[in-house]
């Protein structure tokens, strides 16, 4: 089959590769019919995240039908229709009982690398590097999809493919990045990064009960989308001195409720502040470049919540942690905990409460996948969202 | 997976420090064997020079005997003899050239020899079991009741079963929190090598502590989801033998067994 495949830091080929096999009984097979590039899929391009390979298939929002069932699956039929989420969960350990899906005890295979690195290891996850399991991605013609009975949801009313694909990742991530952000009707959120996450949180913010939301970003064609599709209010950080003045004056002089980072390791800023990142990053002095975490910090209300839901995979240096304490601030953060999320959103896209495809801006076949990591990365041709079929 | 290793040794100060001595005197030999020889009133050249350095050698040798052995008796008599070799070699030197030089050398073994002999014989009459070891806990909470998982631990984790029994480990179930159980083992390790020759398996991930990580995670995945988590890189599952050599996340020619 055809599968995008990492060949090195910057590049990614569409190569001929095997057709995956059920591995387990609990194994399905999914002929992708719509797959998507995510933020995230350029940190492990770049070369952020440690643990690639030279040939891992890259891609973990896809969606499709089921054309092959291991012994072990019975709620899943060959020419089921379904969304697979991005984490891999087992349904059986302490961890998916309590509905913390991202951090399964049991699907990360490489569950000693991401000991060494976290403590802990999390749970596998579709074309992710090593680290999160080394399992071949769905930016492909097929996917194998291990514990197949637990993640895909089954798809029986006649959604168009980018009204549900973003199910698989970004939207639930969005909406967890809101949701835990404690919204009881009335707050003022401010999101940093203007990306399909951020737009996805801001539209979940409002959908939550936020009154205001302002998103924080330099892309003025991503500004537009946000303030077009989520009623938020936008703020272009190139246009302001100090973005946490800015949000002050915006919200006379009380801060943001709550915060939300959806930028996470690869942040772009001015100053003296960014190159001192960008130096350390590039000596390896730290993995991170985190100068929207720290403005979200600063920015954040006594009291308030900072929800961090862009990447982050090391270590970050001038962590305000002074803010943090004294300010009494609420950090929460994530890797998505997707399959709680499945069915309440896919309701509400049924019951036309949003529709995320609004983000979609590129649609191409998998073949020019390299053309769509090229536009997406330099956010070329007002990029924001490229969805591939195979 | 929770991982504690404590290490018991026979606290015996003095025995470490000529463990230190050894191994400081033996580098110095071994890399400035002139000097060392003029020490001591030799020549320098030719033969005394490389006697010098086999004797930096042995120095060096007993040292990481002394220092890697929880119990290193026979690594401090080893000391006694050489320092009897070093004292015959000192007094060909004082025979033949500076005998004053040979004379200072001579004083310093003897000094060494005292506390040499003192700590051989203090060991020799140490009695019962080496307390050098290392004591390794190893354990998994699994989310299901004590009852299930030793029924499962019976029917399916023979192998692994035996494999603990050879090696003298004790195994222990007890009710976690909500109505997990914990599944621990406890099993002492003393590689022949000491701690140096256990380093080389534990880098490849083949000693018996790192295998039966493995293992228990294996165990823990099997009896609550009833299969074992294989990815494209590593289709047979967690094994920390074979993380370095994982091949590419994409999918495989041959389903592996």
């Amino acid at each position: 089959m055809r599968a995008l495949c990492w060949e090195g830091r910057n590049t990614v080929e569409v190569e001929n590769v095997p057709d995956p096999k059920i591995l387990n009984p609990r194994d399905a097979i999914v002929r992708i019919t719509s797959t998507a590039i995510c933020g995230s899929d350029l940190h492990l391009v770049d070369g952020y995240v440690p643990t690639m390979k030279k040939g891992d298939v890259l891609g973990h929002e896809f969606m499709g039908e089921v054309v092959e069932v291991g012994s072990g699956v019975s709620n899943l039929q060959v020419g089921d229709r379904v969304v697979v989420p991005f984490p891999i969960a087992c349904g059986a350990c302490l961890a998916c009982e309590r509905e913390q899906y991202s951090v399964c005890e049991n699907t990360n295979p490489n569950a000693r690398l991401a000991e060494k690195l976290w403590g802990f290891p999390t749970a596998g996850v579709f074309g992710y590097s090593h680290l999160t399991g080394g399992y071949a991605g769905g930016q492909a013609e097929y996917a194998r999809v291990p514990f197949a009975d637990v993640g895909p949801i089954k798809l029986e009313n006649g959604f168009s493919d980018e009204q549900v694909l973003f199910l698989s990742d970004i939207f639930p991530t969005g909406y967890q990045a809101a949701e835990t952000c404690d919204l009881r009707g009335g707050e003022v959120v401010a999101i940093w990064g203007a990306g399909p996450v951020g737009q996805l949180a801001a539209a979940s913010a409002r959908l939550l009960g936020a009154e205001r939301v302002i998103v924080i970003d330099r892309f003025e064609y991503r500004l537009r989308v946000a303030e077009q599709n989520t009623g938020a209010e936008t703020l272009d950080y190139e246009e302001v001195d100090r973005v946490p003045e800015a949000l002050k004056e915006l919200t006379g002089g009380r801060g943001p409720d709550a915060c939300i980072d959806a930028v996470g390791l690869e942040a772009h800023h001015h100053g003296p502040l960014y190159a001192y990142d960008r130096v350390k990053q590039a000596m390896r002095q730290e993995t991170e470049r985190p100068f929207a975490l720290r403005e979200s910090i600063i920015s954040c209300r006594p009291g308030g919540v900072v929800s961090v839901i862009g990447v982050y995979g090391g270590l970050v240096d001038k962590f305000p942690m002074g803010a943090v304490m004294n300010k009494g601030l609420t950090i929460r953060s994530g890797q998505c905990h997707v399959h709680r999320y499945l069915r309440p959103l896919l309701e509400r896209v049924q019951n036309g409460e949003i529709d995320p495809s609004f983000i979609v801006t590129h649609r191409l076949p998998l073949d020019d996948a390299p053309q769509g990591y090229e536009l997406f990365k330099n956010k070329e041709d007002d990029c924001l969202k490229v969805v591939l079929t195979p | 997976m929770a991982t504690h290793a404590i290490r018991t040794r026979d606290k015996d100060t003095l025995a470490r420090f000529l463990g230190w001595f050894s191994l400081g005197l033996g580098t110095a030999q071994l890399l400035a064997p002139k000097t060392m020889c003029r020490l001591v009133g030799a020549s320098g050249d030719g033969l005394s020079r490389h006697v010098m350095r086999a004797m930096g050698v042995r120095e060096a040798t007993q040292g990481i005997g002394i220092l890697t052995r929880p119990r290193p008796t026979t690594w401090v008599w080893a000391r006694v003899a050489g320092d009897a070799l070093d004292l015959s070699l000192l007094g060909l030197t004082a025979a033949r050239g500076n005998a004053k030089r040979a004379a200072f050398g001579i004083v310093n073994v003897v000094a060494v020899t005292v506390p040499d002999v003192y700590e051989a014989r203090h060991l020799s009459r140490k009695h019962g079991p080496v307390r050098g070891a290392m004591h390794v806990r190893k354990a998994v909470t699994i989310n299901l009741p004590r009852e299930h998982v030793e029924q499962a631990w019976a029917a399916c984790a023979q192998e692994l079963r035996e494999r603990l029994l050879d090696a003298g480990a004790t195994v222990s179930f007890t009710p976690a929190p909500r109505h997990g159980t914990e599944l621990a083992v406890d099993l002492t390790q003393d590689p022949p090598a000491g701690d140096l020759g256990g380093a080389v398996p534990k880098l490849t991930g083949k000693d018996l502590a790192t295998q039966l990580a493995d293992d228990l995670r294996r165990f823990k995945q099997l009896v609550e989801t009833g299969e074992i988590a294989r990815s494209d890189a590593t289709p047979d599952g967690h094994l920390l033998a074979e993380h370095l050599k994982q091949r590419p996340a994409q999918p495989v020619e041959e389903v592996p067994r």
